[in-house]
Formats: structure tokens, sequence, C-alpha cells
């Protein structure tokens, strides 16, 4: 943002006091009158000491993290304003019920919910839908499987859904693209919404094709960026950027679109539309992969070894009885007992799994590095003090040789018994 | 004995931006010619002049009918019409899953499938026909899982990038294939013709660290997310029994939904 360019002549004339003399008189305190122009927040720095002020008494005692503050100020959130509130805190209130009753228009929102879970997509959609229903006083209708029990109202809300419109709940389970594709497309006959929203993953893609094939409309597929007035796509094999103004049926890439922050919105249940689909895709079943045929890269489970493991039979044991990837350091890959494209770190490879278990390893900054992004990890390592324990969800200090033979037995009773 | 057609699309090296074959159509027309023999059509709408095209002759295919139009030309109508007039009538209709150096939008396959009548299947990794007309395919997902599917005969199939590599293109049939150019009139893509092009420029990565309900909070949480190490939860065992730490593995793992309940 540039600063708004000052105009001191017309500042001047602003101060002039007008007196009928012959002398001008010019007000010493007229810029307080003019407002300040960037329309940020002035800050006052005496209430904010003031704020930071812990006690006076025997000593004066500040605190500047905003901690003292945010402690009683939780008791009025609403009153504060966060204009004079200090520096380092946000006024955090919860927001507010937003409930749109006439809409001028519909957005859906078809949402994957594969195994019942929302994935980062999914919310991502639900983003783009609400930035392209708020620009034209719209709401948002979520397509989407109806959850377990556990998920209500106020969860469809809290995504930023105004209207919820639930298929079967078996479909996050199964693989349903011709039936969810035909329930949109009744939906979209019945409500006739301005734009439809899918998410550009795999399933979810395959249903947006589907449904852009039976309406017979062009599908923006894979949007790389959002807004009101324009999307933009990647195609020519990467090469070009196509874009326009936000079409009716559009899929949405991932990382495309920031999610949104916490929102509340009303998440009115429609009614359900009947749809009558001979499925003909049949007989769905996922199949058992090789873990170690799996890359590092996409792995969703990964075993890892580090120098504290010596019973490499035990651990090649344990990787198939847990049915994980394995892994490990680079100490190990540089001994030989793993092949180099089973490195996890900043030299070798930056794994996203959802759970990694690491034994033996102790937590080299480029380890750890190249755990990131993962979900959780089980670290077990001799040492109470290794980087690796304090990264861990859950930590054990015990020896990997003992522990390694234990899980293995502990597997077999319970899969046999 | 089975009928197969291919579709076939010329693709662009992502590098050098010279025509080559479109990986996963290269990977279909692989697929196509290892189902047992039967007549096989391969298709393709665009240029007839591109090299690209001998590369798939290359590959041991006798013929390839060109529906030639111009760039920017929507190929549906016609693909369909030569595909109806096909006798007999082919039972599985190949192709790749996305094309490059067009609209790459992955719509084709669908449109022609609707259009046909036909199911679709997509990113199929593998094929085996039954004996009663129907067939077992394999879809690649993401993550390195696979799905199974049987459906009946006709379907259009497109692959996926993880399917089986192509073979290399020989130089020899490359040259004896046979390749029938057919001028057909095609409309021009008023939807693609309104959309601007321009070159495309990577953007930077959105980052998503700080803020509770995602979005990214201040400059102080992005710096800490790409600075400092990631702190767990934290729960400490302290020199356990072995078969104790074992079952704490296996009930945290159990939690997580890695292992089964």
């Amino acid at each position: 943002m540039t600063a708004r360019r000052r105009d001191p002549r017309a500042e001047r004339a602003a101060r002039v006091v007008p007196t009928g003399g012959p002398r001008l008189r010019l007000a010493l305190t007229a810029s307080d009158s003019a407002a300040p122009a960037s329309g940020r927040p002035r800050r006052d720095p005496r209430a904010r000491r003031a704020d930071a002020t812990v006690q006076t008494a025997p000593r004066l005692r500040l605190d500047w993290s905003g901690k003292a503050l945010a402690a009683p100020a939780t008791t009025s959130a609403a009153a504060v304003s966060p204009a004079v509130a200090g520096r380092g805190v946000r006024a955090v209130a919860e927001p507010v019920l937003r409930v749109i009753d006439a809409p001028a228009c519909l957005v859906f929102a078809v949402l994957d919910r594969a195994d019942g879970a929302l994935s980062a997509l999914d919310r991502q959609v639900m983003a783009a839908a609400r930035l392209l229903a708020d620009a034209l006083d719209g709401a948002v209708v979520a397509l989407a499987p109806d959850g377990p029990e556990d998920w209500g109202p106020e969860d469809w809300g809290a995504l930023g859904a105004d209207r919820v419109l639930p298929m079967p709940a078996a479909w996050a389970q199964e693989h349903a693209p011709e039936a969810r594709a035909a329930a949109v497309g009744a939906a979209m006959a019945r409500w006739s919404p301005v734009h439809v929203v899918f998410p550009e993953s795999q399933d979810g893609g395959d249903v947006a094709r589907r449904v852009a094939a039976v309406v017979g409309e062009r599908l923006f597929a894979g949007v790389e960026s959002l807004s009101a007035q324009c999307v933009a796509r990647r195609a020519g094999g990467g090469s070009r950027e196509l874009s326009c103004a936000p079409p009716r049926l559009l899929s949405i890439a991932a990382d495309a679109v920031a999610p949104l922050g916490p929102l509340r919105h009303e998440a009115r249940p429609l009614d359900p539309v009947a749809v009558a689909c001979a499925p003909r895709l049949g007989a769905a079943r996922r199949l058992p992969v090789d873990p170690d045929g799996v890359g590092l890269g996409e792995a969703d489970f990964i075993l890892s070894a580090g120098n504290g493991v010596t019973d490499w039979a035990a651990f090649a044991d344990l990787g198939r009885a847990l049915g994980a990837t394995r892994a490990g350091s680079r100490v190990v890959c540089d001994a030989g007992h793993l092949p180099r494209d089973r490195q996890v770190g900043a030299s070798g490879m930056v794994v996203s799994a959802r759970s990694y278990l690491a034994f033996g390893i102790a937590g080299a900054p480029q380890h750890l590095q190249g755990i990131g992004g993962v979900g959780h990890v089980i670290a077990i390592n001799t040492d109470l003090h290794a980087a690796m324990i304090k990264r861990a969800d859950l930590a054990i200090i015990a020896d990997a040789q003992a522990v390694m033979p234990a899980l293995i037995r502990l597997m077999r009773e319970r899969t046999h018994g | 004995m089975v009928d197969v057609a291919v579709l076939l699309s010329v693709g662009r090296h992502p590098v050098s931006g010279r025509a080559r074959r479109a990986p996963t159509d290269a990977r279909a027309l692989e697929l196509a010619l290892s189902l047992p023999p039967g007549r096989r059509t391969a298709l393709h709408a665009g240029s007839p002049d591109s090299p690209a095209l001998r590369d798939y002759l290359g590959m041991g295919l006798a013929e390839l009918t060109v529906l030639a139009m111009a760039e920017g030309r929507d190929p549906t109508d016609a693909l369909l019409a030569r595909l109806r007039a096909l006798s007999p009538a082919p039972s599985i209709l190949l192709t790749g899953n996305r094309a490059e150096g067009g609209e790459d939008s992955g719509m084709l396959p669908y449109s022609l499938a609707h259009a046909l009548g036909w199911a679709i299947v997509p990113d199929v990794v593998a094929l085996t026909l039954n004996d009663d007309g129907s067939a077992e395919l394999v879809q690649a997902l993401a993550r390195g899982q696979r799905r199974a599917l049987r459906v009946a005969m006709p379907f259009v199939v497109t692959i996926h990038p993880a399917a089986p590599a192509p073979r290399p293109s020989a130089f020899g049939p490359a040259r004896r294939g046979r390749i029938t150019v057919e001028a057909v009139d095609a409309p021009e893509d008023t939807a693609l013709a309104a959309c601007a092009v321009r070159p495309w420029r990577d953007r930077p990565k959105r980052l998503t660290v700080g803020a509770p309900g995602g979005g990214s909070g201040g400059a102080l949480d992005r710096l800490r997310a790409a600075t400092e190490a990631k702190a767990g939860q934290g729960r400490l065992l302290v020199g356990p029994t072995p078969d104790e730490a074992a079952r704490a593995i296996y009930d945290c793992l159990q939690e997580q939904g890695m292992l089964p309940r």
C-alpha cells in the first residue's frame, strides 16, 4: 500500500481561522481535525502502557507480551475496542451468526468428504464458494454426504455453509460417482445455482466432469486463481493461462484458495432431492498395495529407522506387520541398510505422511525438516533429551531392539486372536 | 476378440515445448496393444502434419486416422460421428486422462461417453477382460492406493500416468505406418475463444500457518513455522517395559486410524 500524498496547501487552508481582520490567523491545533488518512486505528501509547502494567507497587512491572492483558480481557472481549488494545493482542471474539434469509442466488459447493472426513481441499472449496456467493449476495449450499451422528448443523455452519443439502452418508465410504453426479444434477435442475464449485481431487474431479457432461455445460477445471471477477487455470501443457469471468461449473485445484477463518453460518437443511440412478460401475474395492512400492513422498504411514536400530531383520518384519512404508535417516542410508530413495530429510525426501513411527532417531535439524509436514510422530529413543522426543506426539524412552519384537508380537496377537 | 478404439493427441514437452507423444495417450495405446488381438482403431483430431503422430505408429500401430481440423476447433462432434460410423462398433474406447497442449480439461472422454451412452472409468492403470463381456479395471488413487472395479462393455477408459510405461517408438514401424487424413468440418470452440490467454507464470505458494481457523497469521507466525521445529503433544513414557511400550504405540496408531480396530 502506498502512503496518501499530502497536500500542504489544502492543510494550510483548513487551518485558516476567519477573523475578518487584516492579519491571517492559523489555528495551531487544526491538524487534529484532519482524520488520519490511512484509516488505521491510532495507537495510544499511554493506554498501551496502562494495559501492560501488571503492578505498580512495590516496583513497577510491565508485561508487553499481551498475556497479562488477555486474561482479564476475556470477560469483556466485546467491550474492549481493538483500537486501544495493545499491540500483542488481537481481539478474538466469537464470530456472529450470519443468516441469509432471502439470497439473491445460490452457489453450490460439492464436497468430497472421502471416508467421512473433510479434507483441506474441501475447506478451500467452501472458501471459494463463499467468495463467489458474497460477491452476488447469494447463499452457499454445501452438497456432501451426511456425516456421523455427532456432525451437526453447527459444524456445517462453521465451514461457511448457509444451506446444506445432505446426501446419503453411505456415499462417503463407498465409490459412487454416478449417484453423486446424478444427485448434483437433480439439485441443479431444482435450484438452478449460479455457480457450482467442485474440488479438483481425483474423485471430485470425476464427479465434476460427469455433471458437466450430463448438464451439457463447460467445466472450468482446476482453477488456480479465483476472484469474484476472474478465474484462471493452467492449460496448454502447463504453458498457458486461460482466464475468464467465473463460469457456472468450476473446479478448484488444491491450495489455490485460502481456507476461511472462524465463521458461523446458519446451515439450514434443504429437502433432499430424489435420485434415480442405475450405477454401471460395480464391485468397487480397495486393493492391497505393497507399502514399500509406494514412493516416500506419497506414503501415508512411514516406519523409520535411525542409528539406534541394529536389528534390521526385526525392522523389516515390523514394517510388514504394520503395513508401513520403510524409511531411514541419512546415517542409515549412508551405511547401506536402506536404499538411498528411502532417506527422509533435507538431503532425501520431504515426507507428508499422516503417521511417522521413528525408531532410534535422535532428530537432527535436517531430519526434522524432512518430517515438517507429518501429522503424527511416535518416537522411540534411548536419549531423553533428543530433539525427536520434543517433536513427538508420543515419545518412548526405550531401546528400539527391545520394543520392535514386542510390537511384532502384539500385532500378531491382535490380528490372529 | 475385442474391438478397441484409441484416441491419441499430441503432447508438449514441458521444458523444450516440442511436440511429443502425450504421456497418458501413449500409455493408453500401450494398454490397447497389450489386449488380446482384435481390431484397433486409432484416431487423432488435429493437424495431420505433427511429427509426434509417427511416434505413435512406431509403437506398432499399423494405421492412424487423422480428422484434420485447425487449432481451436471443438473435436467432440467429429470424433463422435467417426466413432459411430465404425462398424462393428468398438467395445472399449481408450484415451489418456488429460491432454497436453490444448484446453487440458479432461472433459472430452466424458462428453463422448455421455453422448455414446457408455460407462466411463477414469484414471485406470490395468485392464483385464472377462469372458462374460465385462472387464476388471484397476484405478490409481492418491498415495499409491489402487481400487478395483467391474464394468460391462462397452465403456470408455481414461489412463492414469501411473499405468505401465509405453514402449519406445521404433523407426521402421514409424515409417511403414499409414496416416489416413480425413478433412472434417469442426465448429469453432467459442467458450475457449472467449477466454483470455497469456503465458503461465508460477504464483507464490500460499502459506497457511498461524491463525487457528486457517488463513495466515502474522509475520511472526510464518517466521516461526519456517524456522522452528514443530512441537508435538508430548506424551512421554520413560523406561517402560517393551510390552507396555508396544501397547502404547499400538493404541496410538489405532487412534490415528492406521491400524484396524
